[in-house]
């Protein structure tokens, strides 16, 4: 199997890549990225490329003729980019990428990070939805994903090969830079006084694993991948000793220019989580992927509460 | 526990909250509070499954204490708690609804539920006029216990609001409709509507005046 990991110098995609360079199924992997991989990866052929450069990004997809592709270079807004520049960079990647290999004909199979903010969290609309629920995003960032699922969707069609949709709950843990984990790590959390909703996380341990049990597997299928269980985002605020503070509405805007120079920027999709909550069925992922997450949503809290750092935004850098 | 240790636990953050959003524990509270003030009477106790999911479909007039009325009756038959579709999703009324096991009333919803073993309360239709009807039940509104294959319950609610005083009358599992596609759902639905029918027919045998 040839593998190619886009996104390969965020946490998630250092853990994935790391768990294919110790099976004897991958006889060449490689990635590309923005960032080098955060650990050295002995079999890892990389890339070091901004999505945005398009004729950069083509070589090494043709040159490594990739089997399967494992998309993970989706930019969540505020996470390491800005969300401008991190639509244009998840959109750029997919498109590029995913294009380039299904027009190079030798690939089998396709994996794509996606989220479960597709759901949206409309008035109404169901508290846990199911992979049947038809995606209805309400934030940027959610549009962007469910651009990324189009965008392999058609890949997939025309290379005639199987794309396996992973909707992951927000990944969290040590080095992960969450926008959801350093709000939650203010010393004062800006919460609603109006409603306390709950949301479901995944451990970025089990989402690497969920990855690499899709990549094995190859299904044709969209799978939600959540840790069990939730929290409201009060009690996530207290599991870490933190102080909750109730707001009631106008003074958000506020809120969120302060965080953002307290470096914990409040993008639209992390406003909506605190306000609406989200979460979602993963009870299919074992049938699917034959896996599922072992740490439960408050467990991925209070480690990410624990964890030392949580990398903060980077500067960022002009596309060449 | 002392009641100033539990709340201490609370305030740390260490409570149980499912996706849902509802809190067993306040659930809990408010039913012990509810034990005291409403007095129900039920038959049929034996059709609550002790575990697994069920689809608990209730008649209503006003709709407000139904709800209340069928749940503590099955804490009293099954000592399990439940949940009920119909939650008003709007700030402020939206999070506490949730915490005592208040869910919005979508398929996705209640079929989520089901899928991981819960008692779902689905109200029919209102019926302001008469007690002795059974309300409307929308074909996909019994979609989810199909497709997940959860028995569903037919109950009859009979009492009011101003004597506390309730009798909960639930009937065996509706049959499995022979029919497939969308004329199963239509049947389920019917079948369900007409079982709450009879156990209202049942409470309220029809009288004579010369009788």
């Amino acid at each position: 199997m040839r593998v190619l990991v886009t996104g390969v110098g965020g946490e998630l995609g250092t853990r994935v890549a790391m768990l294919l360079d110790a099976d004897r199924r991958v006889d060449v992997l490689a990635g590309i990225d923005l960032v080098p991989p955060r650990r050295s990866i002995a079999s890892l052929h990389f890339t070091e490329v901004d999505p945005r450069d398009r004729r950069r990004l083509l070589a090494p997809v043709r040159e490594i003729e990739p089997t399967a592709i494992v998309h993970l270079g989706v930019y969540e807004p505020d996470a390491r980019s800005s969300p401008r520049v991190a639509r244009e960079r998840t959109s750029a990647n997919t498109r590029t990428v995913l294009g380039a290999a299904a027009d190079l004909g030798s690939l089998d199979r396709i994996v794509v990070r996606s989220g479960i903010e597709v759901y949206g969290r409309a008035r109404g609309s169901a508290t846990v939805p199911d992979e049947s629920v038809p995606p209805d995003p309400t934030t940027p960032f959610a549009r962007s994903l469910l651009e990324v699922e189009r965008l392999a969707a058609e890949a997939g069609a025309a290379a005639d090969v199987p794309v396996c949709t992973l909707r992951m709950a927000p990944y969290i843990g040590a080095r992960v830079p969450s926008p959801l984990a350093r709000y939650l790590r203010l010393p004062v959390v800006p919460v609603s006084a109006l409603a306390d909703p709950t949301f479901s996380v995944l451990h970025v341990e089990d989402a690497a694993k969920a990855v690499v049990a899709a990549l094995l597997a190859g299904p044709d299928d969209t799978v939600n991948v959540v840790a069990p269980g939730a929290v409201s985002v009060w009690q996530a605020a207290r599991l870490g000793g933190r102080v909750p503070v109730p707001l009631l509405g106008p003074e958000w805007r506020l809120v969120r220019y302060l965080a953002d120079l307290a470096g914990a920027p409040v993008p639209d999709h992390l406003l909506e989580l605190i306000h609406r909550g989200r979460t979602a069925d993963g009870g299919r992922a074992r049938e699917i992927l034959g896996v599922e997450p072992r740490r439960t949503t408050r467990a991925s809290v209070e480690a990410a509460q624990r964890s030392d750092t949580v990398p903060l935004r980077v500067v960022e850098r002009s596309a060449a | 526990m002392s009641v100033a240790e539990a709340l201490g636990r609370r305030a740390r953050g260490d409570l149980e909250i499912d996706p849902w959003g509802c809190d067993a524990g306040a659930q809990d509270l408010v039913d012990a509070v509810l034990r005291q003030v409403i007095r129900v009477s039920v038959s049929g106790g034996d059709h609550v499954p002790k575990k697994g999911a069920a689809l608990v479909v209730a008649n209503r007039r006003f709709g407000v204490l139904e709800p209340v009325a069928v749940g503590r009756a099955v804490r009293q038959v099954a000592g399990r708690r439940m949940r009920f579709t119909g939650l008003v999703d709007v700030a402020p009324f939206g999070t506490p609804l949730r915490r005592l096991g208040t869910v919005v009333n979508r398929p996705a919803e209640v079929a989520s539920l089901l899928r991981s073993g819960h008692l779902v309360g689905l109200p029919l239709a209102m019926q302001l006029n008469s007690r002795l009807r059974a309300g409307n039940l929308g074909p996909e509104d019994v979609g989810p216990a199909l497709e997940v294959g959860a028995p569903i319950l037919p109950v009859a609610v009979i009492g009011g609001e101003v004597t506390g005083r309730w009798a909960v009358h639930i009937g065996p599992p509706v049959p499995p409709p022979r029919s497939r596609g969308p004329l199963a759902l239509a049947d389920a639905a019917d079948a369900t509507q007409q079982a709450i029918q009879a156990l209202l027919d049942e409470a309220f045998p029809p009288r004579w005046p010369w009788s």
